[in-house]
Parts: structure tokens; C-alpha cells; sequence
């Protein structure tokens, strides 16, 4: 039996809230990066940090809490790129389940 | 510098596990690109269907751990330690179907160990943690872990084997119920005591383990050998009655907790 039958068959209904749940757990994992010696999570709160702050090398905590020293453009545009390119697949792959029934 | 997975396989009455662990080999080769070796038992190595492991390891087994569904090998876990014949190795749990190189993240993020602290369940958002006791610690996870072989990590597996020797005395210490060995509950314990009764951030792998959990069930979204797409249905009582839901995922890793279903899943390649 297909898959498409066996759901017909079962009245089964596409769960949205668990689908987001799916999308963020796959996705978050996504955006993170070791580098520079620490472990960076690409969100909005570091890259914000990263532009805002001036100078080449700047001392920011990572994800395990520890103080790391970095080369500011270089994390800046690595976190960028990783940033941009998961929101756009997350999006993409949104976009095909929100029309699921 | 060698890196590779290691499977700990031994079939019971019940389930086979050498052929899941050769399924689950082949999916390391594809996705992660890494050898794989096979710890295992002669009579389990009969149920071969021809799949050459980078290395095949045999040892006894443990026989003396129980369920609620028969009996479940799952002593010995400590070994991986000793058997990997690799620098870096990845140790995982037979049932857990690899869909993405999301692992390999591992090697790039731990200092010399890494396994998972906290778990998501692809149908229940927002489940609890689970921990040893209402008076203890959240559980780390067994399911996946990746290693470096160091001084360290020779003292964490050699710990593991400590606390596995003496699990009854953790569980009254821990108040869990030590009829059941789980390596979950060894790896906990002894990774806070190497890590002077604390369990650092550097030690966890920074995403979720992800379980299809109970009244689940995984179907494949088609039977191509690395199939990465699958529909899993739930059924939610509400009121005395089934309201089956699903959703559909791909290119995502998950752990089924209920072998049966894993069994299914592998039957058509």
C-alpha cells in the first residue's frame, strides 16, 4: 500500500505544530559552527553582535561559555553565509509542508 | 588521523541485530562516508547477508539484562573504547537510522567526547527530559557518541565499566530501579564522575537526539536503498478515540525506540 492511501485510509491529518517542531529541531543544528576555536551558533543575536562591534579581532563568549578571541569578518561572513543558506532551505521546506493536509 | 563508526551487535531471541547493524553500516558508508566495524558473537555473525564490515570484532556477551520484551545485550558498552580501531570513532546504537552527514559535526565540535543531553520526539513537541530519578540528574544518552581515543576518554569508558559492574549500588544511591542495565544511566554517572561530579557543555553535542517515540510509527516514503523521506503517523487518543496525525520529514536522523519498527523499515533494502 502507498503512503498516500494509507493516510486516506486512516483519516490521518497533517500535524502543523509538530511539523514546525521537526523544521526547528533539523534546522537549528544547522546553524551551528566550530571555528576559530569555539563553537558559534549563527543567530541573529551574533551576527548582530559581530556588525556592531568594530576593530578586526574581538573577544566573544561561544556557546560553551568560554571567551574566545576571533577574527571579526571572518566569523562575521562565515556565520552569514550559514545563516542565509539554512533560513532558505527552512523556508523552502516550510513552504511545501504548510500546503499539506 | 583515522575515523570511523563502531556498531555493538549481539541478536537475541527476539530481534536480530546483526542485520540492522548491517543496515545501519551501509547508511554510515553512504552519509558520513566512514568505515564501519562490528562488534559482535559467532552465532550472531550467522545471520550475515554478505555485508563486509571494515572490521569485525567478536567477544562474549552479556547475556544477563532483561526487558519487558525478553532479553537485551546491551553489556559490554565500555569496550568501544578498546575494539575501535580508529583515532576518532562514532558509536552508535544499531537503531539509529542515519538520513544526513549531520554526525561527522561531531568530530569538529567536541575537545575529545560528545554525546547527547537532551532529546525531542518527532510527535510529542515539548516532552519532558527524562532523568535517573525525581532526585537526580537529567540522563545523557548512549545513543550517539563521539570519541577521541585520549587519556581521558580511556578514564570515561573504563569509569563505564565501573558503574556497569556496579550498577546496583548507583541505583540505590540514584533511587532508579537497577533490574534493567541502561548504558544511558552508566554514561551519565560516569562522565560526571571524570568530570569531578560535573558534566561539562564541552562534553554534549549541541542539537537533540531525536526519538520516534511511543504510538508512532515510521513508513517509508519510498524503497530506493538510501531512502532519506519518511511519513510518521501518531495516533493521539483524545477522548477514548484515535486521531492519527502525521507528518512528513527528510534528510533528518532519528532513533526508533521501537525495534519492530526499524525491522519493518529495513525489510525492503
Amino acid at each position: 500500500m502507498d503512503i498516500n492511501t494509507l493516510l486516506s485510509d486512516a483519516k490521518a491529518r497533517f500535524s502543523h505544530n509538530s511539523a514546525k517542531h521537526y523544521l526547528k529541531e533539523k534546522y537549528s543544528s544547522k546553524l551551528i559552527l566550530a571555528d576559530q576555536g569555539g563553537l558559534w551558533k549563527a543567530d541573529k543575536e551574533t551576527i548582530s553582535l559581530l556588525n556592531a562591534l568594530t576593530g578586526d579581532k574581538v573577544v566573544l563568549m561561544d556557546t560553551f561559555e568560554n571567551p574566545v578571541e576571533v577574527n571579526r569578518q571572518e566569523l562575521l561572513s562565515k556565520l552569514t553565509t550559514i545563516y542565509d543558506d539554512t533560513m532558505k532551505e527552512w523556508y523552502k521546506e516550510a513552504q511545501e509542508l504548510e500546503g499539506k493536509r | 588521523m583515522t575515523r570511523g563508526a563502531i556498531l555493538f551487535a549481539f541478536n537475541s531471541p527476539k530481534y536480530d541485530y546483526y542485520v540492522m547493524a548491517e543496515h545501519t553500516a551501509k547508511r554510515i558508508n553512504h552519509f558520513l562516508n566512514l568505515p564501519v566495524t562490528i562488534v559482535t558473537d559467532e552465532s550472531s555473525l550467522a545471520s550475515s547477508t554478505g555485508y563486509n564490515f571494515d572490521k569485525v570484532v567478536t567477544a562474549t556477551p552479556d547475556k544477563n539484562n532483561v526487558r519487558d520484551w525478553g532479553i537485551w545485550i546491551n553489556k559490554g558498552r565500555y569496550q568501544a573504547y578498546e575494539f575501535s580501531p580508529y583515532d576518532e570513532t562514532l558509536l552508535l546504537d544499531v537503531d539509529y537510522m542515519v538520513n544526513s552527514n549531520r554526525l561527522l559535526k561531531c568530530f569538529e565540535l567536541y575537545d575529545d567526547f560528545c554525546c547527547h543531553d537532551r532529546t525531542a520526539y518527532y510527535m510529542y513537541p515539548g516532552a519532558e527530559q527524562e532523568v535517573l530519578s525525581t532526585h537526580s540528574f537529567n540522563t545523557l544518552w548512549a545513543t550517539a557518541v563521539a570519541f577521541k581515543k585520549t587519556h581521558r576518554t580511556k578514564q570515561i569508558f573504563d569509569m563505564l565499566k565501573m558503574v556497569q559492574n556496579n550498577f546496583e549500588h548507583y541505583a540505590n544511591i540514584h533511587h532508579f530501579i537497577a533490574n534493567t542495565f541502561r548504558n544511558d544511566y552508566a554514561l551519565t554517572l560516569a562522565l560526571r564522575i571524570v568530570n569531578g561530579h560535573t558534566t561539562p557543555l564541552q562534553d554534549i553535542i549541541p542539537w537533540n537526539l531525536l526519538h520516534i517515540g511511543k504510538n508512532t510509527n515510521v513508513y517509508k516514503n519510498n524503497d530506493s536503498e538510501f531512502n532519506t523521506e519518511f511519513t510518521i503517523v501518531y495516533d493521539n487518543w483524545q477522548r477514548g478515540k484515535i486521531r492519527k496525525e502525521y507528518i512528513t520529514i527528510k534528510d533528518s536522523d532519528f532513533h526508533l525506540m521501537n525495534k519492530d519498527i526499524y525491522v519493518e523499515l529495513i525489510k525492503h533494502g
